[in-house]
């Protein structure tokens, strides 16, 4: 049976490759680093009609910094098809993200970050990839882009399920805006397997203003954020050890873990409580020695 | 949709293939041009068997789409020649047992040592993390990493360096 071949779609700017997802919407995947749908067609999960690419768009390629806004904090934007390696060898992310850089090179191995794209792992919304929680977590939102205009989509509001999004089918993910001014931020990754796997439970803890916000990846469909109980930690520079554990397990309890090759829902439950606890403990130290940043492997 | 044609320079010479917007590179270098020391194993970009340089770069075949490459500079460990540093250091060490993984551990070390010419172990052992060897030769094969700095060293010793080493 012959097998249906997918048209090529290759614009080289950023108002061609609009007007292409305008006119094929579903129709067509849009690829980026396109290792998401490498796997998905060796798998025989993805037969697409065409496949937008967008790595000959130049424009979409590149990490910005703009000083600090009318709120005092600088923002960082991604373009979205900056590739993992190039925001984890940045200097502009390492000097003023070091949370971004540390936690980009933990995902999976050097091949393929050299691939993978930031704007493709959030459009992605695998509940098993490690950004997606670190970019929630910081308060990120992503540009989105259509013929008809622009909007500004918080990474919350971003992921909403499995594999899925808020996009349009006429929109395209084009940037990814991370706000500064952290006074300490931390990336935990716990695996249950081998070094390069994907977390089992990751706990990713910012403090901005003296507020504290934990979002827990990898556990359920989308990141897990609870601002009532992170709100018990409101104005409080240093978590004392009560006060951690008590927000770990409240954060274990809130959270309805998914069961898989990485862990039970029962496993997930115990180790949300202990690593979100540790998570704060690290915040802790880090903000002790002047508001520096980590990711711990 | 037919087949497409693609370019790319592998191993220092232009191509031209032909090839299926939806087929991996991987498929297109064993197929059209013969190429046995990519391999496909996982189809997830996980074990290694399939690496490829990618302007310098160490990137997994079994998952880039094939058109993806055009315009792009491909290495597959048969266009190191056999005698590169690298390559004399596996087999000074000894450090495989079936071989199957070896073009793959190869080429990460070499674009590993390109851009760190004197990796701690530590550091060897993050940039093989992605390459899986199921006979277990890890040990032997960081040991080759660690000796393949020694004879790039030295080389770099014997020829004063025109610059820093070229990433592509």
């Amino acid at each position: 049976m012959a097998r249906p071949i997918p048209a090529w779609l290759a614009p080289t700017s950023l108002e061609e490759a609009l007007e292409l997802r305008a006119r094929y919407g579903e129709e067509a995947i849009v690829v980026a680093g396109g290792t998401f749908v490498g796997i998905l067609i060796n798998q025989g999960l993805l037969q697409p009609a065409a496949l937008l690419a967008l790595r000959r768009v130049r424009e979409l390629a590149y990490l910005r910094v703009e000083d600090a806004n009318a709120a005092g904090r600088p923002l960082l934007r991604i373009g979205a098809m900056t590739t993992h390696r190039a925001l984890e060898r940045s200097p502009l992310v390492q000097r003023g993200w070091p949370v971004l850089a540390s936690t980009f090179a933990l995902v999976a191995s050097p091949r393929v970050r050299n691939q993978a794209t930031v704007g493709g792992v959030l459009a992605d919304a695998d509940y098993a990839s490690d950004p997606p929680a670190l970019l929630h977590a910081l308060g990120a939102s992503v540009v989105a882009r259509s013929p008809q205009g622009q909007r500004l989509i918080p990474v919350e509001e971003l992921i909403v399920g499995h594999y899925e999004t808020s996009l349009r089918p006429d929109e395209l993910l084009t940037e990814i805006q991370v706000p500064g001014g952290l006074e300490g931020a931390v990336y935990r990754k716990f695996r249950s397997r081998s070094s390069e796997d994907r977390p089992c439970v990751a706990v990713a803890a910012v403090r901005r203003e003296g507020r504290l916000r934990i979002a827990v990846g990898a556990v359920a469909e989308r990141p897990q954020y609870f601002p009532e109980i992170c709100a018990l930690a409101a104005g409080q520079p240093t978590i004392e050890p009560e006060l951690a554990r008590e927000i770990g397990e409240r954060y274990a309890a809130a959270i309805d873990p998914l069961s898989d090759a990485r862990g039970s829902a029962h496993y997930r439950r115990r180790v949300i409580a202990v690593e979100v606890r540790r998570a704060l403990e690290d915040l802790n130290r880090i903000i002790a020695a002047r508001g520096g940043s980590q990711s711990h492997a | 949709m037919a087949a497409m044609e693609i370019h790319f320079t592998l191993n220092g010479q232009p191509v031209t293939v032909q090839a299926e917007p939806d087929e991996m590179l991987l498929e297109v270098l064993r197929r059209e041009l013969g190429l046995r020391s990519v391999r496909e194993t996982c189809g997830l970009g996980i074990c290694g068997a399939c690496t490829a340089l990618l302007n310098g770069q160490p990137i997994s075949t079994c998952i880039l789409l094939a058109p993806l490459a055009e315009g792009c500079e491909i290495t597959t460990v048969e266009g190191l020649g056999g005698r590169h540093p690298v390559q004399r250091a596996f087999e000074e060490v000894q450090a495989f047992q079936c071989g199957y993984c070896t073009p793959g551990m190869i080429l990460t070390i070499k674009a590993l040592l390109e851009e760190q010419p004197e990796p701690d172990e530590e550091t060897i052992r993050r940039a093989l993390g992605g390459n899986l060897c199921r006979c277990g030769c890890y040990l032997k094969i960081i040991q080759a990493a660690q000796r393949a700095a020694a004879l790039l060293a030295e080389e770099r010793q014997r020829q004063p360096q025109p610059g820093p080493a070229s990433i592509s």
